[in-house]
């Protein structure tokens, strides 16, 4: 073997030096992303899959707690005042409290989704361009008034008491909807969702799929993140903006290639093992009496936000 | 050349994986992290390699602290990495240029080495590890021996004086394992230092490493040389690599303590 060695690498030369300075390599925005989506991911998952069995939420039965999400939702939904909202926002944050959540992380998320898919989507119609009334706040003037096609664009352009209110009560809608969501997935394993899901009549075919998802969104950060960690090993210098998007086109297709081979090992592995095309669910286990106490207490408080 | 003092680390801010390591390697040495299945050897490997940092405790390259905010100093990531060379666990990971010869001159293209000399220190490497008829051949169309090759000849042409190897054997037949141990052995010899993390207790015995056990608690047991920890039964008891065992002999029942290599002694 050691004849085989190429002369290199029996090259005795001690390690090089180097001198601690102020030349900092700037890491590409894409490297810092992917890494930190990943871990984001990751740590979602773990949150989930340890979710804590010692709080209020963790104790109730899921298909209570799938009903409590769905028919909360549609209050969130048909209320039009902002104070109902605003009670509602309350009730989850206590609820979020007795389910012992992390309240900083857990509504970092909710706030942070809430303004990107509530308050920056409604934003527009805070604008007299989109929703008429007193204006408040004027922004630009124009010339004159103009008239496209059903908008019609006045010469004062500013924000409108109605259009705030609209915003306002939009975003809250967003981010009570979330934090209901996040409360219901924080405090329930995934395979007790999926089998409430089950119970109602959701069909198998998109349980199947949301099953496959959810380990899939796990196993991809972890390969995205090895990936990273591989290129990070061999990774001497400062790289340049295109040449992080270079690899990570090249590393797209890698993803689609394995993904591709474990879909198939994967569905090789489901008829190996019997499956057909329905999902068998071993039984819930019975309603405890206090399922019954949390289900009617919810139901209570709910038809209370519909009546105010 | 590597001290790790007090070093741990966790997952998620949960899971723990290192629990106030301490740990110096110096230059020529071989040293085999030995442990059960999430003992953390992996983990140790990554922070030597400058991927993980510790929750606590130092890591310390050279003399100087290996930390994010050290490896963004331009100096200190190229003299590092120009040192250190890390083969993962899962050669499919490490693997991510288009064909193997881009495989092999990624690390010294990266360390701006001319283009003819990274040339030929691809073909040495692939004449070596006997991959030559690959050179055009995307890593997914490989077997898993000949990625694992592909993976040690891409760190390799870097020329580091540290070799860090996660299960370096782990999944490959007799031939290509006997091939590694080898190659092991020689750079060894060569003056490169090796780092293994294995449970794989006869390469242990082969290599004739500095051995460091880390216990399922994450914490390094002991270390010692490989007779030492080999005939340390109750610590290999104590640490998961051996186990009871119950297996017959025509009609006769034995139970002995057995390691799928060294312990299959019978008291009858």
């Amino acid at each position: 073997m050691p004849n085989k060695i190429p002369s290199f690498l029996l090259d005795p030369s001690p390690p090089g030096s180097f001198k601690l300075g102020r030349r900092k390599v700037n890491i590409p925005f894409i490297d810092g992303g992917i890494n930190h989506l990943t871990s984001v991911i990751k740590k979602g998952y773990v949150q989930w899959e340890l979710s804590s069995e010692n709080g209020l939420f963790q104790k109730i039965d899921a298909r209570i707690k799938v009903l409590f999400l769905l028919f909360f939702v549609i209050i969130v939904s048909l209320k039009r005042g902002l104070l109902p909202e605003l009670y509602i926002g309350v009730f989850v944050f206590v609820l979020v409290l007795l389910s012992r959540l992390r309240i900083v992380t857990f509504y970092s998320r909710v706030l942070l989704l809430g303004f990107f898919l509530g308050f920056l989507v409604a934003l527009p119609s805070a604008f007299n361009v989109i929703t008429s009334g007193e204006t408040i706040g004027p922004v630009v003037r124009i010339s004159r008034p103009l008239n496209f096609w059903i908008y019609h664009i006045p010469a004062d352009i500013g924000i409108t008491r109605e259009g705030i209110y609209g915003v306002t009560r939009l975003t809250l809608r967003v981010v009570n909807s979330l934090s209901l969501s996040f409360l219901v997935l924080y405090t329930t394993p995934f395979p007790e969702i999926v089998r409430a899901l089950k119970v109602l009549k959701v069909p198998d075919t998109f349980l199947i799929i949301i099953t496959l998802c959810y380990k899939y969104i796990f196993i991809f950060s972890k390969t995205v993140e090895d990936m990273y960690l591989a290129k990070k090993s061999r990774m001497a210098r400062e790289v340049s903006n295109t040449e992080a998007r270079e690899w990570i086109a090249g590393r797209i297709g890698f993803i689609f290639r394995k993904t591709r081979l474990r879909c198939e090992d994967v569905f090789k592995a489901m008829i190996g093992r019997g499956f057909s095309d329905t999902i068998k669910l071993y039984g819930f286990r019975k309603m405890r009496t206090s399922d019954w106490y949390a289900g009617t207490f919810l139901l209570f408080i709910g038809v209370l936000f519909l009546l105010i | 050349m590597i001290r790790l003092e007090n070093v741990s680390y966790t997952y998620y801010d949960k899971i723990s994986a290192l629990s106030d390591v301490t740990l110096e390697i110096n230059k020529g040495d071989k040293v085999a992290i030995i442990g059960a299945n999430g003992s953390g050897k992996s983990t140790l490997l990554q922070i030597m390699a400058g991927l993980k940092y510790p929750v606590a405790g130092r890591f310390l390259f050279e003399e100087t602290g290996v930390s994010e905010e050290s490896l963004r100093d331009k100096g200190f990531l190229r003299f590092f990495r120009e040192n250190v060379g890390y083969v993962f666990q899962d050669s499919d990971i490490q693997l991510f240029c288009p064909t193997v010869l881009d495989e092999l001159l990624y690390g010294p293209l990266q360390l701006e080495i001319n283009e003819e000399e990274a040339m030929n220190r691809a073909f040495e490497l692939m004449k070596m590890l006997n991959i030559e008829h690959l050179k055009a051949r995307p890593s997914y169309m490989l077997s898993g021996g000949e990625k694992k090759k592909v993976a040690i000849g891409s760190v390799l042409a870097m020329n580091p004086q540290i070799l860090l190897l996660d299960e370096p054997t782990d999944g490959l037949d007799p031939k290509t394992q006997c091939f590694l141990v080898e190659l092991m052995l020689a750079l060894n010899e060569s003056g490169k230092t090796l780092v293994i993390a294995t449970h794989d207790l006869s390469l242990v015995d082969e290599l004739q490493a500095t051995v460091g056990v880390l216990s399922e608690e994450h914490r390094l047991e002991k270390i010692g040389s490989a007779d030492d920890i080999l005939r340390d039964t109750d610590l290999l008891l104590k640490v998961n690599l051996i186990h009871e065992h119950v297996h017959l002999h025509g009609k006769t029942k034995h139970t002995h303590l057995h390691s799928h290599y060294l312990f299959h002694r019978h008291s009858s």
